[in-house]
């Protein structure tokens, strides 16, 4: 049980965090597997949508939301988010849009700044190490191409929509003419003598109970 | 591998943005942090109470632990007074001991070292007495404390001052009888610059590779210094989820902390009025 | 044809009809052909738990129905009402135990000011989904005739979870016990006359401080792992002239009669992920508000965060001596408990530091 690190504030991702990072073996050892993420962040914030492995998409993604959001959190003033950026851009001409394009695009963004998707694994799948050989597309939100997603707006002319949607109806109307019928009952013991209506009252909540205990015994 | 290039180029870029306004871009970052929420009234409590925070180890949290925790800590501070000190304060604690037969101890010393979190939070005081060198380890909310007081408080220039156990032992030696040293109200925490002389190996760790602060030059010989350079950790500096890791985010920060924000509020005020009490003396009559 | 045959029927006699039968029965007995029964044959509610997830392009509209429909059933659950012919407890009653989940191990203090460390165990919503006397729940294992103390048993329910995540078979486990489907099931042999109406909440009311219990759980899977960390072997020196068997088990038998590997040698392998029970813990702390029990000692098996079955304590030493609550707590208006119970050696942390005389 350690304390925490407070020397640095950092903000919380918005995505979900592996409780332990990909070890990406290398000879270059830890600093071989931060230049293989360094390329995929760089490639990311260049051309905005990339596909690539599951695996390193998934990592790559957690360094690129990071990098974002101290960019938003310390802005392009503060020391050690430059030197961070400077390391994790390669290409520098790029800090310049993390700073003036992604920070305005995203400051006021409630949800994640990326995406991930899974897609099929390309001919012929390999089934001996699953992980390894899916497919992902890691792109940033709010990018200028088309959307990966399936258009939605003719789903409900399936016909299992229409069917549940017949269905609300009548659960709805039901639902109704019980809260009708209920009013009216209070009505009614409302113009009753008040003894009457206690007792009427008291009837109606100890019925359910009776009927369940003569179903369960 | 990150070579000398790299800091031209950081210094360059950050030239190209310092150029616009200097004071605009300050203000754009003052209104950021506000919007961030990072109010600093409840962030000064993450660094005088750390224990509060939990273990960031995913596999170890669970909520509704961590809240039963947080409330055990709280009624115990209502009971002892357990003030702010960090790593280099001069603390004396008093505590119930059953081998004594007074049955209360004191035992006066430097804060070496703090850590754990919840609970099991503790710290490490080292003194010399009889020219033998005393550590205790104590639980910060263990019961059979008596009285907490920080005789001097104040920060040294490392996180961890284990090193004191290799130096020289008038480094780690303090009176008994000290008296306690008053800061001003609203006063910064000073930190003392002091460098340490450590005797010559062999010692319990190798401290060249540590990279410490508060030492004086180790005098070693030249290979020690270079196979300590090639073991040094160049990357983790850079590994954004590796930082992440070790820490809790700002915002869980602030909501663990507004949480129980008034209840300390109120324990220092009720500490204070005693404080005070304490300190008004009666003047006597001479005759 | 027809004569001979009414001379048949008019001598045939129940004897003989015995007789022809029990010719038959010699032969089946002759041949020694006895279909062997299964050894283990799974519980009933063994069924598949997780319905597989597709697009089923619902729209956003329909999906929050659905949601409205299991919220509008899980209002109209209607409390169970306690069982009027409750007997009280003696030994030699085996009361349910609980599910719960094992939330950190952390330290606590005696009143003597000694350290302890605890375990932190919440229980959870607990149900009673199926009941079963003793007749009608046949052991997978045992034969029947060997059981000499018929226990009946209960399936409880805890974790209450979306139905539309399982499948139709295990939503069927709870129809008659009028909760909503759960996540996590688990079996509890019990005596007769602890058996309980489907349908009955379980609380942390049902455990009191100083009470012992046995806590079951799945160990850390920790892979396959070598001697040193498995069996605690110590290995080999690292240098003086060993190489290559720093870690290694060493000799794991003699030659000879015994030339082969004994059955049971502690040798490399999987470690962890097995069901493992800690016995006779005693219960220190119990909050009520947040439904938390402190159990003595770190021995738990499993991790932070997972399953835990707790049942009444097997060891004869540790079992209660005062009645307990039975077969569960049913909450009466009258009674009024107190948030936080503590064993009376446990130090409240609201009490003032401790001092010796």
């Amino acid at each position: 049980m350690n304390q925490a690190d407070v020397s640095k504030l950092v903000s919380q991702l918005r995505i979900k965090v592996n409780p332990r990072l990909r070890r990406f073996s290398n000879p270059n050892g830890p600093a071989g597997r931060l230049d293989k993420l360094r390329k995929t962040v760089t490639g990311l914030i260049k051309h905005e949508r990339i596909e690539l492995n599951y695996p390193r998409a998934d990592e790559a993604r957690m360094y690129a939301e990071r990098l974002i959001s101290d960019a938003i959190r310390y802005g392009d003033c503060h020391r050690t988010t430059m030197e961070m950026a400077d390391f994790w851009i390669i290409e520098k001409q790029l800090i310049h849009k993390l700073f003036k394009v992604l920070v305005p695009r995203f400051q006021d963004c409630n949800t994640s700044y990326t995406r991930l998707y899974k897609v099929p694994s390309p001919y012929p799948i390999i089934y001996k190490r699953e992980d390894c050989y899916r497919k992902a597309v890691l792109e940033l939100r709010g990018n200028p191409y088309p959307s990966l997603l399936p258009d939605k707006q003719y789903n409900k002319n399936i016909i299992h929509n229409i069917l549940l949607e017949e269905a609300k109806k009548e659960y709805r109307m039901q639902k109704y003419a019980e809260v009708v019928a209920n009013t009216e009952e209070k009505g009614k013991c409302q113009t009753d003598s008040p003894d009457e209506k206690l007792e009427t009252s008291s009837d109606i909540s100890s019925k359910p109970e009776s009927n369940k205990d003569e179903h369960t015994t | 591998m990150f070579s000398s290039s790299r800091k031209k180029i950081i210094s360059t870029s950050l030239k190209g943005f310092r150029c616009n306004s200097q004071t605009a871009e300050a203000l754009q970052v003052t209104n950021r942090l506000a919007s961030n929420k990072t109010k600093p009234s409840q962030l000064k409590f993450s660094r005088i109470y750390p224990e509060f925070l939990p273990d960031p180890k995913i596999e170890f949290r669970n909520p509704l632990r961590e809240i039963i925790e947080r409330m055990d800590m709280l009624n115990r501070r209502r009971n002892v007074h357990i003030p702010e000190f960090y790593v280099g304060s001069i603390l004396s604690v008093t505590y119930s001991d059953k081998h004594n037969p007074e049955k209360l101890n004191c035992f006066v010393g430097i804060c070496i070292k703090r850590e754990g979190c919840g609970l099991r939070a503790n710290f490490i005081l080292r003194n010399i007495i009889d020219s033998q060198g005393i550590e205790i380890l104590f639980d910060i909310y263990d019961p059979t404390i008596q009285r907490i007081d920080v005789l001097k408080l104040e920060k040294r220039l490392d996180d961890e001052l284990l090193y004191l156990r290799d130096a020289l032992p008038e480094y780690s030696t303090f009176d008994i009888n000290m008296e306690a040293e008053v800061l001003p109200e609203g006063s910064e925490i000073p930190i003392n610059p002091i460098k340490v002389k450590l005797k010559p190996r062999p010692w319990l760790e190798r401290w060249e590779r540590k990279n410490l602060k508060g030492v004086q030059d180790l005098e070693l010989p030249e290979k020690f210094y270079k196979r300590a350079a090639e073991l040094a950790d160049t990357t983790s500096q850079y590994d954004l989820m590796k930082q992440y890791m070790k820490t809790i985010p700002v915002e869980e920060q602030y909501q663990i902390f507004s949480e129980i924000e008034s209840e300390l509020n109120q324990l220092e005020i009720a500490q204070k009025k005693q404080k005070r009490k304490k300190s008004f003396v009666k003047p006597v009559k001479l005759a | 044809m027809a004569f001979i045959i009414s001379n048949v029927f008019n001598k045939s006699s129940n004897k003989s009809i015995v007789t022809s039968f029990q010719i038959y029965n010699i032969t089946q007995i002759r041949e020694k052909r006895v279909v062997p029964k299964p050894k283990l044959r799974h519980p009933t509610w063994f069924t598949h738990k997780n319905r597989v997830i597709h697009d089923d392009f619902v729209t956003a509209d329909n999906v929050g129905f659905l949601k409205e429909v299991v919220e509008d059933q899980r209002n109209s659950l209607i409390p169970k009402k306690a069982p009027t012919n409750i007997i009280d407890w003696h030994p030699g009653l085996r009361r349910t135990g609980v599910i719960a989940r094992k939330i950190g191990n952390i330290p606590l203090w005696l009143k003597d000011g000694t350290k302890i460390f605890t375990t932190m165990l919440e229980v959870l919503d607990n149900h009673v989904i199926r009941c079963y006397s003793p007749e009608e729940y046949n052991s997978p294992r045992v034969k029947p005739t060997l059981v000499k103390n018929k226990k009946g048993c209960l399936l409880l329910g805890a974790i209450e979870t979306d139905p539309i995540l399982l499948t139709k078979e295990y939503c069927g486990l709870f129809k008659d016990s009028g909760v909503l489907p759960k996540k996590v099931l688990g079996r509890f042999f019990v005596s007769p006359e602890a058996l309980l109406q489907p349908g009955t909440p379980i609380t942390i009311d049902h455990y009191r401080v100083g009470n012992y219990v046995d806590v079951r759980g799945k160990t850390i899977d920790r892979g396959f792992q070598g001697v040193m960390k498995r069996h605690g072997f110590s290995g080999m020196p690292a240098s003086h002239g060993v190489t290559k068997t720093h870690r290694r088990g060493g000799n794991i038998g003699g030659g000879g009669e015994k030339g082969r590997v004994w059955p049971g040698t502690k040798m490399p392998g999987h470690m962890g992920n097995r069901y493992r029970v800690a016995k006779g813990l005693k219960i220190l702390r119990i909050n009520r508000k947040y439904n938390v029990m402190w159990v003595m000692g770190m021995g738990i098996p499993g991790e932070t965060n997972s399953i835990v079955y707790i049942y009444d304590t097997v060891l004869p030493l540790r079992k209660p001596s005062a009645a307990l609550p039975f077969p569960t707590y049913f909450h009466k208006d009258e009674d009024v408990l107190p948030e936080e119970f503590y064993d009376e050696n446990l130090h409240n942390f609201s009490d003032p530091s401790i001092v010796y005389k």
